[in-house]
């Protein structure tokens, strides 16, 4: 018994593992890289509705920064609010997938920003967000919040990334004094705040996060070719 | 020494855990998104994730589990599983030493799970191959 006891408790543990890893890997679901459609992606159907989405709970969570920062009509029937990290290179990702629907949407998508800098994990999400708050105070929060997105690899390694941010706000036009200001200001701090506040009453753990209509977009819905049926399943659904 | 097996054993049972759940963050595609507790997303999705079309993940689960099953058949008296352990030891060490490098100087981010790899490797460096050497002076 002795000699193959040591064999039992190998093949224990490779069962184990392997049962372990099985059971997981089914469980969780598979998400496709953003941006991308993985070839396992592409023969997923999501066209039927998305029946993962209709069954994801509506949730309502605290208020956020109010006002929120929106894209689109309040009159929307489809409302997409995502909780995004300008640091977070999926969010990046997920920046080009957004103007996309909003662009092929209009005035039947609603769009709500908000912020979630994921601290520590990403040492200038803070000060990203800080910066898009600050050009907010001065009208120009998505025009900050798409040249963050769309130059997040040539900011997100540097040390120093303020004089980068002032650089964008003089871009864009603003009064860059008054930028500083801001972003150092309590304003700007207690809207990340309230934000962040939001996303955790709705369990947002990681970014990108979105929700439309309240519910949940589970994350291999965020690619484009799938998010464009859960948007056009959600104004079908309204329609009736 | 038969102790030293036994927490080697204990070491790496560990150390397959932590690679386990990074192969299921691998394979699943969970590792593409941003986390709060974990920077993982830029390192598991670079391409030194990756080798030879195998995620380095499932490398390290097999690796773990040949370095268990070695220390189990040692502290059951096998003595070659014992002499196969202290180089496959020292060569995950090497290797741990050239992910944390990656790391830091090329991906510049860190990722937690393979940090606590790193560790785990270390701490089977220590119990099989220093703690011996010092044994037998």
């Amino acid at each position: 018994m002795k000699r193959i006891l040591p064999f039992i408790i190998i093949l224990v543990v490779l069962g184990a593992a392997l049962g372990s890893s099985w059971y997981l890997t089914r469980t969780i679901p598979a998400s496709p890289t953003l941006g991308s459609q993985s070839p396992s992606a592409k023969g997923s159907p999501v066209s039927q509705g998305s029946p993962a989405q209709q069954q994801q709970p509506i949730v309502q969570g605290v208020p956020g920064a109010d006002p929120p920062h929106v894209l689109g009509p309040a009159t929307a029937p489809v409302r997409l609010e995502e909780f995004g990290d300008f640091e977070c290179p999926p969010c990046g990702l997920f920046h080009p997938i957004l103007e996309q629907m909003h662009a092929e949407f209009g005035n039947q998508l609603q769009i709500t920003f908000r912020e979630f800098p994921l601290v520590p994990t990403h040492q200038h999400a803070l000060a990203a967000a800080s910066a898009a708050e600050a050009a907010g105070m001065q009208g120009k929060f998505w025009e900050m919040h798409d040249l963050l997105y769309e130059h997040q690899n040539d900011w997100k390694k540097e040390f120093d990334v303020r004089p980068i941010f002032e650089g964008y706000a003089k871009q864009i036009g603003l009064d860059v004094e008054r930028y500083k200001r801001d972003m150092n200001g309590d304003l700007v701090a207690q809207r990340i705040f309230q934000d962040g506040k939001r996303g955790h009453s709705l369990g947002v753990k990681g970014t990108p996060t979105v929700f439309i209509n309240g519910r949940e977009v589970p994350f291999e819905n965020l690619p484009a070719e799938k998010l464009r049926v859960v948007i056009q399943s959600e104004l079908r659904s309204g329609a009736r | 020494m038969k102790k030293l097996y036994a927490v080697a054993a204990l070491l790496s049972l560990f150390g397959l855990a932590d690679a386990l759940y990074l192969t299921i963050e691998h394979v699943t595609g969970q590792s593409v998104r941003c986390t709060i507790i974990s920077g993982c997303s830029e390192v598991l999705s670079s391409p030194y994730a990756v080798v030879a079309g195998i995620p380095l993940a499932v490398i390290g689960a097999a690796t773990y589990f040949t370095v268990f099953s070695l220390a189990i058949l040692a502290l059951f008296g096998y003595r070659i599983a014992g002499t196969l352990l202290t180089p496959l030891v020292i060569a995950m060490f090497c290797v741990s030493l050239w992910l944390i490098y990656l790391q830091a100087f090329v991906i510049r981010e860190f990722c937690q799970y393979c940090l606590l790899s790193a560790a785990i490797t270390f701490a089977l460096l220590v119990v099989m191959v220093i703690v011996p050497r010092y044994k037998l002076r």
